[in-house]
């Protein structure tokens, strides 16, 4: 039973950071239809930043992310205003927007990480926030990580609501249905979609706060949770916001069970359930 | 329109002729390369040529990590090494080389890699064959080294390496006989040491996690041997994947196989965690080990008092030599901690300190000269560097020039504490209980 407690929350831990930075990327994917290959800059830059500002300012980490999550939401709207819907304007077909606007964010990445490696440097970089243990029915667990799920599922469940009751969440909705009608029927799609951006890099560099409290961070750290944004968000369904959250979870639990017998293992696993759904269900999860 | 457009592209293509015919006039009285398209050296002895030979500079060509994943270990480790070293030799106007009888200053030629071994070997070639350049020095990391080094060997290149090394290569140094492996590693001595010093601590058992790759992998065999040599049982084997994110199951294991010993031997993104996990379950045995980044000031920097007692892989510390205590001061006064490295930084420095000594030794820029020079080496006849009297053993740096192998943080200094002979403070066995709150 405590093996199971064990196996179950550390699932959990993993699933909720990944459940965030997937529904970022699947707002960024799904609607928007950019591949985001730089998503994981923009967690980067948030881990960074709640790094400087903790060690330099003293200002603590979770009150970074109010600081780290706007940031990133004008950023990520500056560049889908400017890069992005000229990248739109100047594609014949939105399939040559999509691979034409991947290979600008392939470029973003590099510009990014390497004005990253100039303000930082190359150095790893870490910080201890809340590391002591809490007894959870028996099993032990950093209180860090207790905070991060407890973050990411509130900031998750927070986005579900303003997508599901807010006009603008419908919006977002209809853009990501269908662009083209969603226009015709007055909804202003360049700046939906720009929304949608900047959202998706707001919670790419919330979630990079969050795994600066548990983590090493440093310049470079972004690609491998981008790999794993991709495969959630596909897991999930496209442009299924709910089904990057639930995603994010199954992945977490899955690589949970696998570390327990063999940690060697756990991407293994991961790559094992993405390509038994794409065969067996290649929408995803929640995909329609 | 149709006038304007061909307006414009006539004057593109007069502008193209004219800068073709200035670019060609521009080459004109320069030493055309293709007078000479034979095999035969620039000096070529003619008629008239008994006079030295002229050259005003040494042209050295690396191809670095700048870009990509592998930059956070070469930006940190050899680059500020060479960026410090080489403003230091031309500030005395550079290497005295007899053949030209005076000093010639050092030029760098650098590429950026992106972190890919591929790139890296057409970066090497093109710096032999394109650039020509005098002398190569060292890519990043192991695995860029087994790549590097027989392209070095076959273009008669000597190579001392700086990031990497590993037991493999040691099979492999008798068929690369220019090139030179500074760095120490797991059998080379650093485990030998760390067994010795533990067992006569008293410790009898140990838990070993390890990272799934080359480093990890030799490194946990290695642990494997020379544990059970000094009486010390390992209990527990664990290998982590690179990417590994939750480390509490591992944590968890080896908190209930009770082991004296904890090793983490892998890389900062894995044992920074470990680190972290242990001291949020309060796990804290008795000897807490690992590395490479237990031995960078970022850990400091980044655990602040939790670091006391942790254990890693080291050279130096201050008070290891008046030499190497000056090294510290010119390389990290008044910088940030987080830039130091006590393990890597002094065997880099080391390396580039050989070359020059072989280079002077030798009078001569001829590779097979300085090889020589170097490989002949010896106890009796060292060359002088930051670690004082320097040879290589079967192209490994001999262990005798080793300041130091096992580094422990005891009152926020990372302390040589093995071998015994050479420690800067004593090992703090069993290690002090994390810090609460």
């Amino acid at each position: 039973m405590l093996t199971f407690l064990n196996i179950a929350i550390a699932g959990l831990l993993l699933g909720g950071l990944y459940a965030l930075i997937a529904m970022g990327l699947s707002l960024q994917y799904g609607v928007a239809r950019v591949l985001n290959i730089s998503h994981g800059e923009f967690i980067m830059l948030g881990a960074l930043t709640t790094y400087t500002l903790y060690s330099v300012a003293g200002i603590n980490p979770l009150l970074s992310l109010a600081i780290a999550g706007p940031a990133a939401f004008a950023l990520g709207y500056i560049i889908h205003r400017t890069l992005f819907k000229r990248i739109a304007a100047s594609s014949e077909s939105p399939a040559i927007f999509e691979s034409n606007s991947m290979l600008a964010a392939f470029g973003l990445l590099f510009i990014i990480q390497n004005l990253a490696l100039i303000v930082w440097g190359p150095e790893t970089r870490g910080y201890s926030y809340l590391a002591f243990p809490v007894n959870v029915g028996g099993a032990l667990f950093g209180a860090n990580r207790l905070v991060t799920l407890g973050f990411s599922v509130l900031i998750g469940l927070a986005f579900y609501l303003f997508l599901a009751r807010t006009r603008m969440g419908k919006a977002i909705r209809a853009a990501a249905q269908d662009p083209e009608t969603a226009g015709l029927m007055g909804v202003n799609i360049n700046w939906v979609l720009a929304l949608c951006f900047g959202f998706g890099a707001a919670m790419a560099a919330m979630a990079g706060a969050l795994i600066s409290m548990c983590y090493p961070v440093h310049g470079v750290m972004g690609i491998e949770y981008a790999v794993i944004a991709i495969i959630v968000v596909v897991l999930g369904g496209l442009g299924s916001i709910p089904g990057s959250f639930i995603g994010g979870f199954v992945l977490g639990l899955v690589g949970s069970i696998v570390a327990y017998f063999e940690p060697g293992l756990t991407l293994a696993a991961y790559y094992g359930i993405f390509i038994l759904l794409l065969l067996a269900k290649p929408t995803g999860l929640m995909g329609k | 329109m149709d006038t304007k457009d061909l307006s414009r592209r006539e004057f593109l293509r007069g502008a193209a002729v004219a800068g073709a015919g200035l670019a060609a006039a521009a080459c004109g009285p320069t030493p055309a390369p293709t007078a000479a398209p034979t095999e035969a050296p620039a000096a070529a002895p003619t008629e008239t040529a008994v006079v030295t030979p002229v050259k005003d500079k040494i042209v050295v060509g690396m191809s670095r990590p700048l870009s990509g994943w592998n930059a956070t270990i070469g930006d940190a480790a050899f680059r500020p090494i060479y960026e410090t070293w080489v403003p230091m030799v031309n500030a005395e106007g550079g290497i005295y080389v007899e053949e030209y009888g005076k000093k010639l200053p050092i030029e760098l030629i650098i590429y950026d890699d992106k972190s890919d071994v591929g790139t890296m070997t057409r970066l090497t070639e093109k710096l032999i064959l394109e650039d020509k350049v005098d002398f190569l020095w060292p890519a990043s990391g192991t695995a860029f080294i087994f790549a590097q080094a027989p392209i070095a060997t076959k273009y008669g290149y000597v190579l001392i390496t700086a990031e990497g090394g590993a037991t493999q290569i040691k099979d492999m140094l008798p068929s690369l006989p220019g090139v030179f492996v500074t760095l120490s590693f797991s059998d080379w001595y650093q485990l030998p040491v760390l067994a010795e010093i533990l067992a006569a601590k008293g410790a009898k058992t140990a838990y070993v996690s390890y990272i799934a790759d080359l480093h990890g992998i030799e490194y946990s065999g290695v642990a494997g041997i020379e544990f059970p040599k000094q009486g010390i049982d390992v209990v527990g084997l664990k290998s982590l994947p690179p990417d590994i994110k939750d480390l509490s199951p591992v944590i968890k294991d080896a908190d209930a196989s009770g082991a004296d010993i904890f090793c983490c031997f892998a890389y900062p993104d894995q044992n920074m965690p470990a680190c972290g996990t242990s001291m949020e379950l309060g796990y804290n045995p008795k000897a807490w080990v690992g590395g490479p980044g237990v031995n960078f000031g970022f850990y400091h920097a980044a655990f602040g008092p939790a670091v006391e007692g942790l254990m890693g892989f080291t050279a130096f510390a201050r008070g290891s030599s008046p030499a190497l205590d000056q090294l510290a001061d010119t390389l990290y006064e008044g910088k940030p901690e987080e830039i130091n490295d006590w393990w890597g930084h002094p065997y880099y420095w080391a390396g580039l300190d050989v070359w020059k000594a072989a280079i002077e030794k030798a009078g001569t820029l001829d590779q097979e000269k300085i090889r020589d020079v170097i490989a002949s080496a010896s106890p009796e006849n060292p060359l002088e560097t930051v670690l004082g009297p320097t040879w290589f053993d079967n192209g490994l740096l001999a262990k005798e020039t080793h300041p130091g192998e096992i580094g422990q943080w005891i009152n926020g200094v990372f302390e040589v504490v093995g071998p015994t002979d050479k420690a800067t403070a004593e090992l703090v066995y069993p290690k002090p209980p994390w810090p609460t709150g």
